[in-house]
């Protein structure tokens, strides 16, 4: 049950960043392929940057442990990734 | 504190903040819930809940029962949190467009390229959701179940993802936009 109330806060803090960050606009996405606003690429990357540092210093503290990591099937998630490219492009998810 | 507030109402964030917000989130949710932030996953537990309901035997494979098992899980619950959620920054900046005329079809540069017709708008978002989908479920993730949780992790699966997606992303908005690219 704490479980779950956690999932709906991590996902209104999650949805509220996604919004304040303007990916909810289709113009932002499709843009950043354009390579005339790239919002998108300085979001994703300040994200992944702050959060790889801070799990991987929580981890070496061994405060957490690793949930399942994606698993790496080259083929399939190079050509997922080159699918999901054009649905992206379309739509501007 | 004043400062803050008035952040807070801004409609457009630099991407900077909000990524630092989103980076602390993720960590937040490893730590406290031992969960990855996604959202495509959910679809996919909440199509199997009515897939077993509605023609129980053509949802009866390895996916299904194994792989992306169906019920209401910790990524659904995400989900309605990250509607909320879009809701709540929206209406901090006062831009909720909810119930307001022309809200269906409201991005000038959408309009610019297809036309200004609502069907065409929800019709492209239906096509395009489903190949979203279906490459989420290729992939084993999407860009945020994906490129960003699995990214964070360093898995090698989120890079190839990316390289992927940006990929034919490029090539599919030449496509659409040829002469105004």
């Amino acid at each position: 049950m704490t479980n779950y109330i956690l999932a709906l806060v991590f996902g209104a803090f999650f949805g509220f960043s996604l919004n304040k960050a303007g990916l909810t606009k289709y113009n932002k996405i499709v843009n950043v392929f354009r390579f005339t606003d790239l919002a998108v690429l300085k979001f994703m990357m300040t994200a992944l940057v702050v959060a790889m540092s801070g799990l991987y210093a929580l981890r070496g503290l061994g405060l957490i442990t690793f949930p399942n990591v994606p698993a790496t099937y080259i083929v399939g998630n190079i050509v997922g990734g080159l699918i999901f490219g054009v649905g992206m492009a379309l739509t501007g998810y | 504190m004043k400062f803050i507030m008035n952040y807070i109402r801004k409609e457009e964030w630099s991407p900077y903040v909000a990524g630092v917000l989103l980076g602390l989130v993720g960590i937040a949710a490893v730590w406290a819930s031992d969960s990855l932030l996604g959202a495509s996953g959910a679809f996919e537990n909440l199509a199997g809940l009515i897939g077993k309901a509605v023609a129980p035997a053509a949802f009866d494979n390895m996916y299904f029962n194994f792989i992306m098992p169906p019920g209401i899980t910790y990524g659904v619950i995400l989900l309605v949190g990250v509607f909320f959620g879009g809701m709540i920054g929206a209406a901090t900046s006062g831009t909720l467009l909810w119930g307001k005329k022309g809200s269906a079809n409201s991005d000038e540069q959408w309009k610019r390229i297809f036309g200004p017709q609502v069907w065409k708008r929800w019709a492209l978002a239906f096509i395009g959701a489903i190949i979203l989908e279906y490459a989420a479920g290729i992939a084993g993730g999407c860009t945020s179940g994906l490129a960003i949780s699995g990214g964070m992790l360093l898995a090698p699966a989120a890079f190839l993802f990316i390289m992927g997606m940006f990929a034919s992303g490029i090539v599919t908005a030449l496509i659409i936009y040829r002469k105004n690219y």
